[in-house]
């Protein structure tokens, strides 16, 4: 993949992708948008990405830095019960029961959760995302998936 | 979530532009001869590629000029979509929009102004161009740097041949040069006129 020049080729790539996790950490179309726009405007500002090939893990965790300032502004809990807005059926799963499970992870287990199970990044895309080492990304996700399984049985 | 997307990116692409970070914005439009990747910069029209996606070396060029504040606007590129319609629809000849050719070196640049010079329906050589430019030994390079012309059509290098009468290059492949030319001779009426077969 060639190296990314222009703004417009870092949204067209990577906008869809960004969208959906805002819109899955957030569970609101008006929030996730608001994410959205200020996501990429701080990448703009932001420019250039801090290194070739790392654009992905750059944006996700200036996304993950903006969900959390809003729910740490908003003092409240990220509602998750709109999922079923962004989340893909998978296994069966009723996006319900994994709306509400997904719903009561601790915030940093939530972002890992959602990035590797639901975004399917790599465990260092992960990492750089949330600003991690990656031992750690794979713990936040086990610990999430425990819970996440327990909630569901 | 399509729409969605859609919705989000204007409101994206309108704060950026009210920000100045955005300094080029870009658009896709159909036309008789297949889709345009249309750019328009502060200056004017930066490039007419043949096809929806950027040509490498045109986004290069306009990154060394204006930076990376390249976006997806449909709005800026909308005045050279609707000139562009009406010539095709054969109802304009010439083209009112600006061009920016600052981006280019400067032996492109005289070329492609003594090239803007041939009108609607007339044809030219690329000896001919050379010699308007003050350059009457380098048609070959006049030929060059018509076949890198980023900003065809509007800038009219499908009216340029070769000094023998036959058609030369195009960048957009010869049989849309010979379409242009056909156009331009009022040979083919509006609309519809590129579905005709290709021996036509």
């Amino acid at each position: 993949m060639t190296a990314i020049a222009t703004f417009g080729e870092l949204l067209e790539r990577h906008e869809r992708e960004i969208f959906a996790y805002a819109l899955r950490l957030t569970a609101d179309r008006d929030d996730a948008d608001d994410v959205y726009q200020e996501t990429f405007l701080a990448a703009f500002r932001g420019w250039p990405p801090p290194r070739r090939g790392q654009e992905r893990a750059w944006l996700y965790r200036i996304a993950t830095n903006k969900v959390i300032d809003r729910a740490r502004r908003a003092k409240r809990l990220v509602r998750m019960d709109d999922l079923r807005l962004a989340a893909p059926e998978r296994d069966g799963v009723s996006l319900a029961d994994l709306a509400s499970a997904v719903k009561v992870l601790p915030e940093g287990q939530r972002a890992a959760f959602v990035l590797r199970k639901l975004q399917g990044l790599e465990y260092a895309e992960v990492a750089r995302a949330l600003a991690c080492s990656e031992e750690a990304a794979r713990s936040r996700v086990a610990e999430a998936m425990k819970k996440v399984k327990e909630a569901m049985r | 979530m399509n729409e969605l997307m859609t919705d989000a990116r204007e409101r994206l692409v309108a704060r950026a532009r009210r920000e100045g970070l955005e300094t080029v914005g870009y658009g896709v439009v159909d036309s008789p001869l297949g889709p345009l990747w249309i750019a328009v910069g502060p200056k004017g029209v930066l490039a007419i590629h043949y096809g929806s996606e950027p040509a490498a070396a045109d986004l290069a060029r306009i990154v060394r000029s204006y930076g990376p504040g390249v976006l997806p606007d449909a709005r800026r590129a909308d005045p050279v979509a609707r000139e562009l319609d009406q010539y095709f629809a054969g109802k304009r000849k010439s083209f009112d929009v600006a061009v920016d050719l600052s981006t280019l070196t400067e032996f492109q640049r005289r070329i492609l102004t003594a090239t803007a010079q041939v009108g609607f329906g007339e044809v030219s050589s690329y000896g001919k161009v050379a010699a308007t430019a003050g350059r009457k030994k380098a048609s070959r390079a006049a030929g060059q740097a018509l076949g890198s012309n980023p900003i065809p059509i509007v800038v009219p290098c499908h009216r340029i041949l070769a000094s023998d009468g036959s058609l030369g290059g195009y960048a957009g492949g010869l049989e849309a040069k010979r379409r242009l030319l056909t156009l331009e001779r009022g040979g083919a009426p509006a609309g519809g006129w590129i579905r005709r077969g290709r021996d036509d």
